[in-house]
């Protein structure tokens, strides 16, 4: 038998999962699908659920000169209408399922799910966000590269949770999501794309790109991208052919049920192309 | 007189918005134990031994060892077992219920039966013929000798799932007289005859009563009768309540689904004239018969869709394979051939380089031609007039020729499609049979017992304002409850556009009259019978004569962009028109419209289903995608009338015809969009990457 815990505090929840074996439910929307019973019997739990969403102190978005801090269990939907998100961010909440859904998931979540299709994960790779893990005796900031270990595979130890996610207020002056779904809403991504630039003059001087559900984990490749930042846009239009050879090889996707490695390739070659034609110079 | 068609409000919308409705998983009885089925994990085995655990007081395993009649779900064809007794045929076939009041020890039981399988080879490939017919129009030998061009194509289409919102259910119990179950079902005497077979019992013993149904689309036209069976021989056992309630996934896994075809169109022509049709039409039955072999005629008789061809040969199969039953899904068959005929006829058009629209105008069926099966259009077809308005009102010919540029990126496409009304053949005279009823109390209230189901498409609403506005009373003296086999008399199954057309024109002379011999205060009953027209005349071994009784007509034009870069289609906006007779309610016959459309748009762009060695790829809402609000169009909807003499008011079948036409219009829409033939439905975003890298 599992024990449910409804701690008072985040420090009750880490105390508590200090020594127990726990599952962390936030908004619980990938969690209780995945733990599905008859209906009418309770969720399926092998380990003692701790859930974590009404405790106050993880529900804020604060921002300063350098940064945004996002509290682990704001809903979606709070981002979504906060001046503070950056608007990428914002472009993907506005698309992940639907209302009532948003009003209850929360990006921690999207994290500590680690699944491929998660649509927050693509934007928070291109912005450098940066997780904050917190145990009983610890607390430490990591990359969101470093948190997520491949499909729902995280860094995280049993008695260490998610309490915020911190972006950094870089400059941009040109941005573009895209996510392909089945259809228009309500959607499980089948391939998405995230890119963001900054030029200035006729110059790329930073550039991100990341790809979502085409690989175990979100797909950005530093490497690639700093061998194209300095170039000019013209440069970097005319190199496109290359640059999407350069991702190819990092790109690798499967046949599922909602799609298949052909179809998600070439959309993700053809986002890719969309965005570097797009570009313009200052 | 008010005029019929003006909309009064939805007689069920108040209490469904509210939360009022008891569907048939809100029914609760004190002490119900719950049911759950056992299934083959495998597409074909047999069953060589089974070890049940020892049962707990008050848990029970019924299988087939307890079916008091034949084990056998009585459908069409006798193929389909209560519980599989000595083989499986498909993925998740019913195998055994194990029932109990704790689901917990239900579910713990499931783990502990041991069935041992021997593994067969399953057949997924279409050769396996079980049904097979072949009819003839004219003398296309003949014609085929004249032939200076011979233009042929092959068409495909999917499984469509009907993903009613409330998933299969049923619960009874015994009151010491009779079984009495209750569920979600389109047919109530489908599933009594079913009941009278399995437990081999007097026709008084069993009771049938609809509960509210959250949405049928066909798919509860006949698979209610295995879940009843099963859920009957329990309660013979067992004497107590019981409840049979599907999850979703095991719904969308283990029934019925729209058949998936193949179909092969020849064309023989002469100077840029179609002398000759040869069509040959594959479905995919599934494990078993049931009622593939009628979706099939259906499917055949409309190899021609709206259009007269006087020389056509046409053979269908069933090809039985070890996968899930398909079965009935609203239209019936047709959608998959007018898919292949209408792409078929623009193929032709432009393969002898003629404008597609004034090429199909040529062959649109006028009154008096002869239909695929040598029968007759009796009644007047407006197709010209609904044509030259809804072509007014799409700016079609503007959009055809300004989207002729693939750069566009945006297509137009017209479908013309005809569905005829009520059972095919002679089945409404020689296996149906309706009768119906109205009783009227002494209180003057007036009672309407016949077995149609409101599930959601008006029929409780258009039949009390049918009988309302005959008998000049008010609304309120009409009561329709659910139907009930204790109470109303079989006017046949709730399916093929019949209910208004055949079920209302019994009700509606019924009601004319019990007005003409009304006696207030007195207790009054009034039945009426079918009889079918004299001249309806229909050979069902050799497919000739009047295939049905009337035709429904119907146009969908339909507007699209695919983006060049991911390859999705947006539906930009739609304009239908229709002939459904006279509408006894335009804002339900516009609500069918709405979401038949809907479901008509989702086959041909949108709604895939595959299975891989039998099992269903896509088996909850989050894997088989239908639209949602954001996806769906502008619809714009007219109707036209155009009555019909033999239906209430003139109304004719309206429910299947906003369907079908959907898939090839959104298709022909997309071939222009992309500039490739098309020929296969859903047309996905993976499937146009194809066509559009195929250089």
């Amino acid at each position: 038998m599992v024990k449910h815990i409804i701690p008072n505090s985040l420090k009750e929840a880490l105390d508590y999962m200090d020594g127990h074996y726990t599952t962390i439910v936030a908004g619980g929307t990938d969690l209780m699908v995945q733990r599905r019973n008859w209906a009418e019997l309770p969720p399926t739990f092998t380990s003692d659920p701790v859930y974590v969403f009404h405790l106050s102190e993880l529900n804020y978005v604060n921002e300063d000169d350098k940064n945004v801090y996002i509290g682990a269990v704001t809903p979606m939907s709070v981002l979504l209408d906060h001046p503070a998100t950056p608007q990428l961010l914002k472009d993907a909440i506005a698309i992940i399922a639907a209302p009532g859904l948003r009003n209850m998931a929360t990006i921690a979540g999207n994290i500590g799910n680690a699944s491929p299709a998660g649509d927050s994960l693509p934007i928070l790779y291109a912005l450098d966000a940066l997780v904050r893990i917190q145990s009983k005796s610890q607390n430490s900031l990591l990359p969101i590269a470093q948190v997520i270990q491949g499909p729902r595979k995280t860094i995280l130890d049993n008695n260490e949770l998610i309490t915020e996610i911190v972006i950094p207020k870089d400059p941009f002056t040109f941005q573009m999501f895209r996510k392909v779904g089945g259809r228009k809403a309500d959607a499980i991504s089948k391939v998405s794309f995230t890119g963001s630039v900054r030029i200035e003059g006729k110059h790329v001087t930073d550039l991100r790109i990341a790809f979502g559900a085409v690989a175990p984990t979100v797909v950005r490749v530093r490497d690639i991208e700093m061998e194209y930042e300095g170039k000019t846009v013209k440069q970097l239009q005319q190199q496109v052919k290359s640059l999407q050879e350069a991702y190819a090889t990092y790109i690798r996707p499967i046949d599922d049920q909602r799609s298949n490695k052909e179809y998600r390739m070439n959309v993700a070659m053809n986002l890719l192309e969309q965005f570097i034609s797009s570009l313009k110079e200052e | 007189m008010n005029d019929i068609s003006r909309s009064i409000p939805k007689l069920d919308s108040v209490p469904k918005a509210f939360g009022n409705e008891r569907y048939v998983n809100d029914i609760r009885y004190e002490n119900a134990l719950y049911a759950k089925t056992l299934r083959s994990p495998h597409a074909k085995a047999r069953i060589l031994r089974r070890r049940y655990p020892e049962l707990p007081a008050g848990y029970h395993i019924i299988d087939h060892t307890h079916v008091p009649g034949e084990n056998v779900v009585n459908i069409i064809a006798d193929d389909q077992p209560v519980f599989a007794a000595d083989r499986v045929t498909y993925y998740q076939e019913p195998i055994l219920l194990v029932i109990g009041p704790d689901k917990r020890v239900v579910l713990k039981l499931m783990k502990d039966i041991h069935i041992e399988y021997d593994i067969e080879v399953p057949q997924f490939e279409w050769t396996d013929s079980v049904v097979h017919y072949h009819f003839t129009k004219g003398n296309l030998a003949k014609v085929k000798e004249q032939a200076d061009k011979v233009i042929r194509r092959e068409y495909h289409s999917g499984y469509q799932e009907q993903l009613y919102i409330e998933p299969q259910g049923m619960i009874g119990y015994h009151d010491g007289k009779q079984v009495i179950l209750e569920g979600s079902l389109q047919c109530p005497y489908y599933v009594k005859n079913a009941l009278i077979r399995t437990l081999n019992c007097a026709d008084d013993y069993v009771r049938v009563r609809q509960a509210t149904v959250g949405g049928a689309f066909g798919g509860k036209e006949e698979f209610p009768s295995l879940i009843a069976c099963q859920l009957a021989v329990a309660i013979e056992v067992i004497r107590k309540p019981i409840r049979l309630i599907y999850e979703r996934e095991e719904d969308v896994e283990s029934t019925t689904k729209r058949h998936p075809s193949h179909i092969t169109m020849t064309a023989y022509v002469k100077d840029n004239e179609i002398l000759g049709i040869q069509s040959e039409v594959g479905l995919d039955g599934g494990a078993n018969i049931g009622l593939s072999g009628v979706v099939l005629s259906r499917a055949l008789i409309a190899t021609t869709g709206v259009y007269t061809i006087d020389h056509l040969d046409v053979t269908g199969d069933v090809y039985r394979t070890n996968t899930v039953p398909n079965g009935a899904f609203r239209g019936f068959g047709a959608p998959q051939m007018l898919f292949a005929v209408e792409m078929f006829m623009h193929h032709v058009a432009a393969e002898l380089k003629v404008d597609a629209l004034a090429f199909r105008q040529r062959y649109l069926a006028k009154q008096g031609d002869h239909t695929s099966t040598g029968g007759t259009f009796r009644d007047p077809i407006i197709m010209p007039e609904m044509l030259s308005r809804v072509l007014d009102e799409s700016d079609y010919l503007n959009k055809r020729e300004r989207y002729a540029s693939p750069d566009s990126h945006r297509g137009i496409g017209m479908s013309w499609v005809l569905h005829g009304c009520g059972f095919t053949g002679s089945g409404e005279a020689t296996h149906i049979k309706a009768r119906v009823k109205l009783h009227k109390r002494t209180t003057d209230e007036v009672e309407i017992l016949i077995a149609a189901v409101d599930m959601g498409q008006g029929v409780k609403t258009t039949m009390t304002k049918l009988v309302a506005t005959i008998l000049d009373v008010p609304m309120s003296q009409v009561i329709y409850d659910n139907p009930d086999t204790n109470f109303v008399p079989d006017s046949g199954p709730t399916v093929a556009s019949r209910t208004m057309m055949i079920v209302g024109g019994l009700v509606a002379r019924a009601a004319r009259r019990l007005r003409d011999e009304w006696n207030a205060g007195e207790d009054q009953w009034i039945e009426e019978r079918y009889v079918q027209p004299d001249y309806i005349k229909w050979d069902e071994t050799t497919f000739h004569g009047d295939a049905y009784p009337a035709y429904s007509w119907g146009i969908n034009i339909v507007e699209v962009e695919v983006d060049p870069a991911t390859y999705e289609v947006t539906v930009l906006e739609t304009w239908n028109i229709y002939d459904v007779g006279k509408a006894i309610d335009e804002q339900v016959i516009l609500g069918q419209a709405d979401g038949g459309q809907l479901q008509g748009l989702g086959l041909g762009y949108l709604e895939v289903m595959n299975h891989k060695q039998g099992v269903i790829q896509q088996r909850n809402v989050t894997d088989y995608i239908i639209s949602t609000s954001v996806d769906t169009p502008p619809m714009h909807n007219y109707l036209m009338d155009n009555p019909y003499p033999l239906g209430p008011y003139g109304a004719k079948g309206a429910g299947e015809l906003t369907l079908v036409g959907g898939a090839p219009a959104v298709a022909l829409a997309i071939e222009q969009a992309i500039g490739k033939e098309i020929h296969e439905i859903p047309v996905t975003p993976e499937r146009i990457m194809e066509l559009m890298n195929d250089e």
